[in-house]
């Protein structure tokens, strides 16, 4: 295939910046990283990006396309060649460029660290010297944040980290949520502590763009719901941030809808919601809130409450609450997978049906 | 990663060096597991391990070392389980273990079909625990030879330029193959021999460098791993008549024979045309979505967005590709090399545990178990003797090799010889292998040697030139590829991955039950054997 692509070039040396347009071949089967390796080559050597596994697992190629960051090994580049796009290639987001597509990643390890990213073993270690004895169910807690590769993805596209540089951000996050869902490990409370301050859980704006921009479905924005869950559980919940979660579900349970004007009291507290009724009445005078609160219950409200009861009836307290997978799974899916195997082997074009050759009796003796 | 925790925890002043960001390394891609004998599933203990592996070895493993290996595993295991390490579970809550090729019994550890990565994520949150420093992407080129021993490396910073020397009174190499010399390989662009060559460049002897493992389940047309994991859960290998040829080859093991067994059925099958372009196919179709998407996750992935095929509906084509090296620096069972101060563990390193094959599962353990070893072989060598001396001419002849490098203004891309060496390397030393062929390789490997001192280096800045690196990379391949083919051709026989269907079909015990020792002379290669160490074993037929 005959395709274009544009890379912002960067020089740290001399700090110029410049996008560059390239035209090249390249087998239809090629992804982007495929396609920078044969400009590399064949073009420009100084063209500078990361690469190893080429499979989606090593988490070096993070970078953005069109603005949205890729693995670049994960991103088949026919779709995009026959529609005639010239993609415009650039480095992640909220990391300093060092050259063209490579960032410099030691602000993302140094909030990796900030979480005391390892096991702090609890009191329950297995005294028969063997491993500790934990259902898969209780594992798949984790599952998620289990599968992240440290690619970066999520924090070039955090949009909270790009107001505040020092937000610990959702990969840090995740890797939390890794050892908080973790039932070995003993020091959930210290680190939800540790992770409610300024900077932590609560400072996530809830725009989802980790989510999207995963390529490994880790979701680390459930994972950060599933911390501040656990937080709540646990009584970690001097945070504004908590208050104001905790407020939602409460109004929601009560009257069946969200009773604003107790909001702000109800989060930073009466003396500082006083401090704010100027801002209120300038939100009331453009029409934001209504100017009298109508006291009522919603019609629905039975719905609230009845999902509230299953999941305690489930004992799904935390981050138990949070359902599990669905979006991974949803990602991965396509097609009617309840089709049986019958119906499979019968598929127009299939691969004939597998079966054993008889073998002569010499041959297996 | 194993090796650096070991030493710290032994009381070593410990650094790490690394080309990547060591959570970026290739054991993160090992998808199936890791074997132990914990007997979890099934009956179980180290011996039948060893014997396995021995089997599995061709006869050409060193006993002792196999049973130091599978003795230690388990406890290893536990202990990567106690530090957090995320492995599947039965449902008693116990680790889960699945069959592999080879195996007697179901001894590999797993979780889901990432477990190299689960593996890699543990070991960094252990030396992060521990704080140990790691210079990161530092290209390690060269060891420090002083006073016959081995006391730094010369390495090439590649975020800010530079030649950067660093001293130590040991050294472990950990740095993996070399899969990268041919054109079909699982392996990533990192793995391009680069620990094996720099102690060949030092004087230290490569073992057992003929013997290079084809994965028979690597996705066509990229060579990408699809675990041996797929096959433990039920999946087939069809030809295009939908026969489970395997059936004639290994009626007893099918597809869970061990690997170079697979791969050659598969190639045969392919040669005599009954694959299906090129390839032949993976079958799990029967396994169902749930078993799938379940245990198999990352593999269905990598076949929807590689392949563009839904392994739930429709099988995957697949052919054997290059993917471990047996060979590597010859160690002892604590890691140490000849060279005083100078250790290897993994799989740039020869114990061998491996021999002539290895089995599914036990490269992911031999990083750990030997790793450990080396690290603490090397750090007690260290803790008793003092000195370090960094003669300054090692940096200044660095530098010197390096000016002519960078400052050669012409010459040819690096990626045409590379390509050639893909390209040869798979049609003449891959899963069968004539005189003919390999001597013609010989010839291909001289020629593309005597053309690498005119490769030209594009990129001339300091700031993250890769195209250095490649430059650099692509001579370690070069000559660590020359080892090997020279190693094959004197090998007279067919064992293990060396097989030689049309001259010497067999394994030919009285002559060549031996390691094959390859040294740098006097810029090529001098061959010599070793003998193969025996505890319980004698070497019977192999039958699967």
């Amino acid at each position: 295939m005959q395709l274009g692509l544009k890379i912002w070039r960067y020089d740290s040396a001399t700090g110029e910046r410049e996008l560059r347009e390239y035209e090249l071949e390249a087998p239809d089967e090629a992804t982007l990283l495929d396609c920078l390796d044969i400009l590399k080559d064949k073009q420009d050597g100084s063209l500078a990006y990361r690469k190893s596994c080429r499979m989606m697992i090593c988490g070096s190629c993070g970078m953005r396309m069109d603005g949205a960051a890729v693995l670049a090994c994960k991103t088949r580049m026919y779709d995009i060649a026959q529609e005639g796009r010239v993609p415009v290639i650039s480095a992640m987001g909220n990391l300093p460029i060092v050259k063209d597509l490579v960032v410099d990643m030691d602000p993302f390890w140094d909030k990796f660290k900030a979480m005391w990213p390892w096991l702090q073993p609890g009191y329950d270690r297995p005294e028969d010297g063997r491993e500790y004895r934990i259902s898969q169910e209780r594992m798949n807690v984790v599952h998620k944040e289990a599968l992240c590769i440290n690619c970066g993805c999520c924090v070039s596209e955090c949009n909270a980290m790009e107001s505040d540089p020092e937000f610990l951000g959702p990969q840090a996050l995740a890797k939390g949520m890794r050892f908080v869902g973790d039932p070995r490990d003993g020091a959930t409370v210290e680190r939800l502590e540790r992770y409610s301050q300024e900077h932590g859980i609560w400072d996530c704006t809830r725009c989802y763009f980790c989510n999207e921009r995963c390529p490994k479905g880790v979701d680390p924005r459930d994972a950060i719901a599933k911390l501040g869950a656990e937080s709540i559980r646990l009584g970690i919940d001097r945070d504004m941030g908590a208050k104001h979660a905790k407020w939602f579900v409460r109004s929601a349970e009560t009257t069946g809808w969200l009773r604003e004007e107790e909001l702000i009291p109800k989060t930073q507290g009466y003396a500082s919601a006083i401090k704010q009724l100027k801002f209120g009445a300038s939100l009331a005078k453009h029409g934001k809130v209504r100017p009298v609160p109508v006291p009522h219950t919603a019609k629905d409200v039975g719905e609230a409450r009845n999902l509230r009861k299953l999941v305690r009836e489930q004992d799904r307290q935390g981050a138990l609450g949070h359902v599990q997978g669905e979006k991974a799974l949803e990602r991965l899916t396509h097609g009617h997978i309840d089709a049986s195997l019958e119906e499979i082997y019968a598929r127009p074009g299939a691969a004939p049906r597998p079966w054993l050759p008889e073998v002569e009796e010499e041959a297996k003796a | 990663m194993r090796a650096a925790i070991e030493a710290f925890d032994a009381g070593a002043d410990v650094a790490m060096i690394s080309k990547l960001h060591p959570t970026r390394s290739h054991s993160g891609a090992a998808e199936g597991g890791i074997n132990a004998a914990l007997g979890n599933a099934a009956d179980d203990n180290p011996e039948i391990h060893a014997y396995d592996t021995v089997k599995g070895s061709d006869y050409l493993g060193d006993q002792d070392a196999i049973e130091i290996f599978t003795a230690e595993a388990p406890g290893d295991i536990i202990q990567l389980e106690n530090w957090g390490a995320v492995f599947s579970r039965r449902d008693d809550g116990r680790l889960a273990q699945r069959p592999f090729g080879a195996a007697g019994s179901p001894r590999t550890i797993y979780s889901a079909d990432i477990t190299g990565h689960v593996l890699i994520q543990v070991l960094w949150e252990q030396c992060c625990k521990r704080d140990i420093p790691v210079y990161e992407e530092f290209f390690a080129w060269q060891l420090v030879e002083n006073d016959g021993r081995c006391q730094g490396v010369v390495c090439w910073d590649l975020l800010h330029g530079g030649l950067k020397t660093l001293g130590g009174k040991t050294v472990v190499l950990a740095t993996g193959g070399a899969g990268r010399q041919y054109r079909v390989t699982t392996n990533a662009y990192a793995c391009t021999g680069d620990g094996m060559a720099m102690a060949l460049h030092t004087g230290l002897p490569l073992k057992d460098m003929e013997f290079m493992q084809f994965h028979p389940t690597t996705l066509y047309p990229t060579g990408i791993l699809l675990t041996e994991g797929i096959r433990g859960e039920g999946g087939y290998l069809i030809n295009k008549d939908g026969e489970r040829f395997m059936k004639r080859y290994a009626p007893n093991a099918l597809e869970l024979a061990s690997r170079d067994v697979v791969s050659r059925s598969e190639q045969t099958e392919i040669d005599e045309g009954r694959g299906v372009d090129g390839s032949i196919l993976l079958d799990m179709r029967h396994l169902g979505a749930e078993r799938i998407l379940e245990r198999l996750p990352g593999s269905r992935e990598l076949a929807m967005t590689y392949a563009g095929i839904d392994p739930i509906f429709d099988p995957v084509p697949v052919r054997p590709g290059a993917h471990y090296h047996m060979g590597g620096v010859e160690t002892d069972n604590d890691g140490a090399t000849e060279m005083t101060g100078l250790y290897a563990a993994g799989e740039c390193a020869c114990v061998s545990i491996h021999g002539s094959n290895r089995l599914g599962g036990n490269s992911l353990m031999e990083t750990i178990t030997f790793g450990r070893r080396a690290g603490r072989s090397a750090a007690e060598w260290a803790l008793a003797n003092t000195t370090v001396e960094v003669p300054a001419a090692v940096e200044r002849d660095a530098d010197a090799r390096l000016r002519e490098l960078l400052d050669r203004e012409g010459g040819e891309r690096p990626w045409k010889l590379r390509e050639e060496l893909g390209v040869s390397m798979l049609e003449n030393f891959a899963v069968f292998r004539t005189e003919e062929g390999m001597t013609r390789q010989i010839e291909i490997l001289e020629g593309l040697r005597e053309r690498y001192p005119n490769v030209y280096v594009e990129d001339k800045g300091q700031v993250f030139n890769s195209d250095l690196t490649q430059a650099i990379e692509l001579g370690n391949m070069l000559d660590t590829a020359l080892c090997m083919v020279t190693a094959g051709v004197v090998r007279k026989e067919s064992r293990g991955a060396h097989a030689r269907p049309h001259d010497y079909p067999t394994r030919d015990d009285e002559n060549f039950l031996h390691h094959s020792i390859t040294r740098w002379k006097d810029g090529g290669v001098e061959l010599s054997t070793s003998e193969v160490r025996f505890t319980q074993w004698e070497p019977q037929e192999r039958k699967y």
